[in-house]
C-alpha cells in the first residue's frame, strides 16, 4: 500500500505559474516517486482552476496522485476545495524545520479528514440513540424544577433578580437595525455595544462597488474546518495531560452581563437575540438565527446561523452537541459550512460529537470541547 | 441592449415554480447567457436550496431594499456556472418587507447587466405576486394538468393581462404523465392549452430525478439522463428565440406499440 507515502514538493518560493510547473516537473523527474501521494506547498501563490487541473494531470502523468495542497491564498483554497483536493494551511515553521532529511519528509503524514464511508457505522447506532436526546431533556427539565436556588441565595444575601437576572429575549420575525447608527458609524463609542455592532456591519456595507457587474462579487466567506484529527486525537491527549498542573488552575468565569436560557426548538425564520450569553436546550433548525453579544451554547443540533460576539468580540465561542451550522459568525469573522457536508435528517440526533468554534488567526475553526 | 425580465408564476402552490426557475435559469446560463434569479418568496425561501447555495447567503433582497448593502454584494454566484447569480429572499421577514416599486427598481438595475432576469413568484395573488410581477415584461405561467391548477392559472392569466408591463405570457405544463393521458385518467396537454387559450412554451414530464436533485441541491438540467432536464433545456432554448419541437415524452407501453411507433417514425422521416 502506498496510501501512507507522501512526497512534499515545496513551491513556496516560485512567483510565476511557469516557474511552478517547471520546478514541479523537475522534482518529479529527478526523483522517482511513482505511486506516491504528492503534497504541494504553494504559500500565497494564486492558481486558477485550469492551472490546478493541468498541475493535477501533470502529476498523474508521472504515476503519482495529488493529495494535499498547502496554501494561504483564500481564492486558491476555494478552488482547490471545489476540486475535492484536501487543503491544509502550512504547518508551523518550527515543525517544518524538523524535516531536513529525505526520510523524514517521506514519513510526513498530513492529517486527513475521516472519509464518508468510515462514518457508516453510525447508522447502526441509530436505534439505540434516537431516544437519547429527548430523555436527557426531560431529566433536565425535572432537575430545573426541583432546584429552587432563590431561597438559598436570599440567605446568602444575594438578590436573585439583580445578580442572576435572565434577560428578556425575543423570538421575533421582525428585526430592524437602528438606522441613525448606520449613518453615524464614524462617531461610534466603544462603550456602546450596539453601536459597535453597527460599525462592523456598515464597514462591509460601504465596501467599494465596482462598476462592472461582470465580476459579480466572489463569495468572500471562508469555510470553517475541523482543527483536529478525529482518529488520532484521543491517543495523543493521554500522554500530554499533566494532572497536577490542571488541578491547580482556577475555572474561567465569563464576565458577560447575563445568560439567556431558552428551552425550545428554534425553527426556520425565528431569530433569537441576546445581550449576553445564550444557552439553548433544543435544536436550531436551518433558517433560524441566533445573535448574541456573548457566547452561544446549543444543547442539541445547531443547523442554522449562529453569530456570537456581535459586538466585534472575536474571543466569543459557539458550542454545540452537533455542529451542522449553515454559517458560523464570530465577531466580524464569517464562515460557511463546507459544501457537501450537510448531515442528512436521519443521522442528526443519532450521535453527538460536541464541538466548539473559535477564531484562530482570523479563521473560524472547530475544536473538540476543552481542546487547546 | 437591456435584458428581459421573466416572472415565473402559477397561482397555485406546489406545481413547480421554484424547480422551473432553478432549471430554466441554469439551462439559460449553460447556453452562455448571463442570468440572475430573484427569489421573491420572502419568509419561505427555497430557491437557494435547489441551487445548493444555502450556505453562501449573507445579504438578502431585504438588505438591498433597506440599503444595508449594495445590490452587487447580495448576488450569490453559482458554484458551477459563473454566468448564474442568485438574489436570495430573507427567511426571517415576510412579504410586506418589500414593495412593488422597490422590486421594479431592482429588476431595472439588473436588466442592464444581465441577459435574463428570472423572478420566482410566490404562490397566491397577494402582495408577493404583485411585487414579483411589477418589473416583469414577460411571464411564464406554470400549471399541471389538474382542474385546480388550471383554474388558478386562468385567474393568473387574467391578472397578467390587466398588468401594463407584461407584454407576453406563455404556458408551461408541468408534471405530465403520458401513461395516464393515454388511459384517459389525466387531461392532455392539448386540452389544457385549449382551456386556457394561451401559447405553449413547453411540456415537462413527471420525473423521479427532480426529487433527488432537489435534495442534492443540483438542478436536474445538469443531469444528462433526465427527461425532465432535457425538456427544461428545450424551454430555455425557446426563451432565447430558437424554434425547438416539443420533446417526445410519449412512452410506448406494449411491445406491439413500440414496433408500431418505430415504423410510423420511419414512414414520417
Amino acid at each position: 500500500m502506498y496510501d501512507n507515502e507522501y512526497f512534499v514538493v515545496d513551491l513556496g518560493n516560485c512567483t510565476t505559474t511557469g516557474e511552478i510547473i517547471n520546478n514541479l516537473s523537475l522534482a518529479l523527474e529527478t526523483l522517482n516517486h511513482t505511486g506516491k501521494s504528492i503534497v504541494l506547498k504553494l504559500n500565497d501563490n494564486y492558481l486558477n482552476q485550469s492551472q490546478l487541473l493541468s498541475i493535477q494531470s501533470l502529476i498523474t502523468s508521472y504515476g503519482c496522485s495529488l493529495d494535499t495542497i498547502e496554501t494561504t491564498n483564500p481564492e486558491t483554497i476555494a478552488i482547490v476545495e471545489n476540486m475535492n483536493i484536501f487543503v491544509q494551511k502550512p504547518i508551523e515553521k518550527r515543525v517544518a524545520d524538523k524535516y531536513d532529511t529525505q526520510e523524514e519528509i517521506n514519513s510526513f503524514q498530513p492529517f486527513s479528514m475521516p472519509k464518508a464511508e468510515e462514518k457508516k457505522d453510525i447508522i447502526a447506532l441509530k436505534d439505540v440513540n434516537n431516544l437519547h436526546f429527548e430523555a436527557d431533556l426531560d431529566a433536565l427539565k425535572r432537575q430545573q424544577e426541583s432546584i429552587d436556588i432563590s431561597s438559598d441565595l436570599k440567605e446568602a444575601g444575594i438578590n436573585p433578580k439583580e445578580d442572576f437576572h435572565t434577560i428578556d429575549y425575543q423570538v421575533s420575525s421582525q428585526y430592524t437595525r437602528p438606522q441613525e447608527v448606520l449613518n453615524e458609524a464614524d462617531n461610534f463609542s466603544k462603550s456602546d455595544t450596539a453601536v459597535f455592532v453597527q460599525q462592523n456591519m456598515s464597514k462591509a456595507a460601504t465596501m467599494e462597488l465596482e462598476k462592472e457587474f461582470e465580476n459579480a462579487e466572489k463569495n468572500s466567506i471562508g469555510v470553517y474546518k475541523k482543527a483536529y484529527d478525529e482518529n488520532n486525537f484521543q491517543e495523543d491527549s493521554w500522554e500530554e495531560v499533566d494532572f497536577y498542573e490542571t488541578a491547580t488552575t482556577s475555572p474561567v468565569i465569563s464576565d458577560s452581563k447575563s445568560t439567556t436560557y431558552v428551552n425550545q426548538t428554534l425553527r426556520s425564520g425565528q431569530i433569537l437575540e441576546s445581550e449576553g450569553n445564550v444557552v439553548i436546550i433544543g435544536d436550531c433548525h436551518p433558517g433560524s438565527e441566533i445573535r448574541a453579544i456573548g457566547d452561544i451554547t446549543v444543547w442539541g443540533v445547531l443547523s442554522g446561523i449562529a453569530h456570537a460576539g456581535m459586538s466585534g468580540n472575536t474571543n466569543a465561542k459557539i458550542r454545540a452537541l452537533k455542529m451542522n451550522a449553515v454559517q458560523l459568525r464570530i465577531g466580524s469573522c464569517y464562515s460557511r459550512r463546507p459544501d457537501g457536508t450537510n448531515i442528512p435528517y436521519i443521522l442528526r440526533s443519532s450521535i453527538f460529537t460536541p464541538e466548539e468554534a473559535r477564531v484562530v488567526d482570523g479563521e473560524i475553526m472547530l475544536f473538540k470541547i476543552n481542546q487547546n | 441592449m437591456a435584458g428581459s425580465v421573466i416572472v415565473i408564476t402559477s397561482g397555485k402552490g406546489g406545481v413547480g415554480k421554484t424547480t422551473t426557475s432553478a432549471n430554466i435559469g441554469t439551462a439559460l446560463a449553460n447556453l452562455g447567457n448571463k442570468v440572475v434569479l430573484i427569489d421573491t418568496d420572502i419568509g419561505l425561501r427555497n430557491l437557494d436550496l435547489l441551487l445548493g447555495l444555502e450556505n453562501r447567503i449573507v445579504y438578502t433582497i431585504v438588505d438591498v431594499v433597506e440599503e444595508r448593502c449594495k445590490l452587487k454584494q447580495a448576488l450569490v454566484k453559482d458554484k458551477k456556472n459563473p454566468n448564474l447569480c442568485l438574489l436570495a429572499a430573507a427567511q426571517t421577514r415576510d412579504k410586506s418587507a418589500v414593495d412593488s416599486d422597490q422590486l421594479k427598481n431592482i429588476c431595472e438595475q439588473l436588466k442592464e447587466e444581465f441577459d435574463y432576469v428570472l423572478v420566482d413568484c410566490p404562490a397566491g395573488i397577494e402582495q408577493g405576486f404583485q411585487n414579483a410581477v411589477a418589473g416583469a415584461n414577460e411571464a411564464i405561467v406554470v400549471t399541471t394538468p389538474e382542474m385546480s391548477a388550471i383554474r388558478d392559472a386562468d385567474r393568473i392569466i387574467g391578472l397578467l393581462e390587466s398588468k401594463e408591463g407584461v407584454e407576453r405570457y406563455r404556458l408551461l405544463v408541468n408534471r405530465v404523465r403520458p401513461k395516464l393521458i393515454k388511459s384517459n385518467d389525466m387531461m392532455g396537454v392539448d386540452d389544457v392549452v385549449e382551456i386556457l387559450s394561451c401559447d405553449l412554451i413547453g411540456v415537462i414530464p413527471e420525473d423521479m430525478n427532480i426529487i433527488t436533485s432537489t435534495n442534492k441541491g443540483e438542478p436536474v438540467v445538469n443531469d444528462e439522463k433526465s427527461l425532465a432536464g432535457a425538456a427544461y433545456i428545450n424551454v430555455a432554448r425557446r426563451i432565447t428565440g430558437e424554434e425547438v419541437p416539443l420533446l417526445d415524452i410519449d412512452v410506448p407501453t406494449t411491445l406491439m406499440e413500440k414496433i408500431k411507433k418505430f415504423f410510423s417514425k420511419k414512414a414520417q422521416g
